[in-house]
């Protein structure tokens, strides 16, 4: 009679996590296994190789007044977007006003509403107008040259002119179907490219190499992790730094952290893999707080959200990686002013 | 503050209930108070997305040095994963009006040769069991390292909550069960809030002889609302206790 209740009891309790939801959590997501990283990943892998597989794709670094290429990229993560981009906004004046090269984005760029991504489509378009205004003049041809590259008479279309903004996709970018509104303005989930420095002695390009990696699941997925071992995103391979960018984290900050990270094989596997790659630094999100540690040569940073939601009082939420034209790079933090209006 | 109180008291209270010795499977670990040896062992099977499909042999035994205190250890070997896993442990069983309380105790070392890590675990936790449930909550330690990498250089992790829920059909004593787990660790790791699940069932088959077995599930992402397939297996298993 007792293991009758038990299974009622089971079997209401299992009815109750599939009916119930909100707005970020859905709790039969805790224990049913779906495939959505391995349908997200064969998507990404064919607009990939067909669209991003390109040297076109790579970001040369002009030099500046001095001769020399020095950069710097900004990182920010888990951002939330809903009504207010405040803060994503503010991300791109800091960057516009430093003249930082790219942006990076560790995932949960926005909660999944239609709306949301509608906000943060139309900040992306008036965040790329402003950076086109600002590096792009208009040719006499009516097309947009660089300012800062004298033999770019010709100059690009305005579509043409890729907004330098790289995200990763998070768990929140794919709850209750994300997905769909992700993959329409950023394509893939996964991608590589590199950063051209000049010219070393022997005559080769310096290259700085960018990963972006799906682990919005906890997992790579079993396609992520054969392309990965078949060497789709190792590159040329002969790379002064490599920064590879992940939401899940590695590392956990606390024991306070209640976010899944990756499972043990997985975590050796990745640690092992960032060995292999020769990686300089890796930065990730998903757990809104900050770490930062060294592990077998390996620099790991774990960034606070900078989302005005989560994090309502100014702080350091973004890093700035300057990487410099004689070799070395530095990691600062950056901090964001935007405190969104009372309601 | 309020949060940090609220882990102390945590941490506090799965410390207070330490003591020795575990095993996954609660129900069949059960000690009848007749027997003073049991020497079991299992063959597994299943897939995992990094280490692609595998296979293992575990073995165990166990001592019962009085009715209350036990010690033992545990061995296995996976291969696809290149998994040697070894531990020792041990437990004093607590008799209450509803079932046993355990203490545990585990030292457990792994080395996951596929991708050169040398992994030190140490847990501690209690264990409520009663004839239908059984429940447990612990502190696990988890420390690191490469195996090119000098033995003490690595990473320990933050202690990792660790939880378990099992429940039965039948009454633990009947001669076959039934039941579903729910719970982040498994006999020879312990995660952080991956939480797998699955079917388990044993059945006396003779008086000294019990065949068990498990069906597991094991998802990435569990706290992520995103579950997504990361591994599932099978267990078939043989205890002899004399």
């Amino acid at each position: 009679m007792k293991a009758k209740y038990i299974i009622i009891a089971s079997a209401m309790v299992l009815v109750a996590l599939t009916q119930t939801s909100c707005e970020k959590v859905s709790p039969i997501g805790v224990l049913m296994a779906g495939t959505a990283v391995e349908d997200r990943v064969k998507m990404s892998e064919l607009y990939y190789k067909e669209y991003l597989m390109d040297a076109q794709n790579n970001i040369i670094v002009q030099p500046d007044e001095g001769g020399g290429r020095e950069y710097s990229f900004l990182v920010g993560g888990d951002s939330h977007v809903t009504t207010d981009p405040g803060r994503m906004d503010e991300m791109f004046d800091i960057g516009l006003e430093n003249n930082d090269l790219l942006y990076c984005h560790l995932g949960d760029i926005a909660d999944t509403k239609p709306e949301y991504y509608i906000v943060l489509d139309s900040l992306l378009r008036e965040a790329k107008e402003r950076y086109v205004n600002k590096y792009y003049v208009k040719n006499d041809l009516g097309r947009w040259s660089k300012k800062n590259d004298p033999y770019d008479e010709f100059g690009y279309d305005y579509n043409d002119i890729k907004f330098p903004f790289f995200p990763v996709v998070g768990n929140h970018d794919l709850t209750h179907n994300g997905w769909a509104l992700w993959s329409n303005i950023f394509h893939s989930s996964f991608y590589e490219f590199d950063v051209i420095c000049g010219y070393n002695e022997n005559g080769g390009r310096i290259r700085d190499h960018f990963i972006f990696l799906d682990t919005a699941s906890g997992t790579l997925g079993q396609r992520q992790v054969e392309l990965i071992e078949e060497g789709l995103l190792d590159g040329e391979n002969d790379y002064r730094y490599t920064f590879v960018f992940s939401h899940t984290n590695i590392f956990l900050p606390s024991h306070l952290q209640f976010a899944s990270t990756f499972p043990r094989e997985e975590a050796y596997f990745l640690l092992n893999q960032f060995d292999k790659w020769g990686v300089s630094a890796i930065f990730c999100g998903h757990v809104h707080k900050w770490d930062e540690r060294f592990f077998n040569n390996v620099y790991y940073v774990t960034l606070d959200s900078m989302s005005e939601r989560n994090s309502p009082d100014p702080g350091d939420y973004l890093v700035r990686v300057k990487v410099y034209d004689g070799g070395g790079y530095d990691i600062e933090r950056v901090h964001m002013s935007y405190v969104a209006p009372k309601k | 503050m309020t949060k940090k109180i609220f882990t102390l008291l945590l941490m506090a209270s799965a410390w207070f209930f330490m003591g020795w010795a575990q095993n996954s499977y609660i129900p069949y670990k059960t000690y009848d108070g007749e027997h003073k040896n049991e020497l079991s062992g299992y063959v597994m099977g299943g897939n995992n997305v990094v280490a692609g499909r595998f296979g293992g042999l575990e073995a165990s035994y166990t001592r019962h040095l009085t009715s209350r205190w036990h010690v033992g250890g545990d061995v296995q070997m996976q291969f696809g994963k290149q998994l040697f896993s070894i531990d020792v442990q041990g437990g004093y069983r607590l008799p209450v009006k509803y079932g046993n309380i355990s203490f545990d105790g585990k030292i457990m070392y792994n080395y996951y040769h596929k991708y050169g890590f040398h992994e030190m675990a140490y847990n501690l936790s209690a264990t409520w069991e009663s004839a239908y449930v059984d429940f447990r909550i612990g502190e696990s330690l988890v420390h690191y390292h490469k195996r090119d990498v000098i033995m003490g250089w690595g990473y320990t992790e933050p202690p990792l909550f660790t939880f378990g829920f099992g429940a039965n059909i039948r009454h633990r004593n009947n001669p076959w069960n039934l039941g579903l787990f729910f719970r982040n660790y498994d006999d020879f790791y312990y995660e952080n809030w991956n939480i797998n699940w699955g079917i388990r069932w044993y059945a006396k088959v003779k008086e000294q002889w019990n065949l068990f077995g498990e069906f597991n599930i094991r998802p990435a992402g569990s706290m992520s609302q995103l579950a997504s397939k990361y591994e599932g297996s099978v267990k078939l298993g043989l205890k002899y206790k004399w």
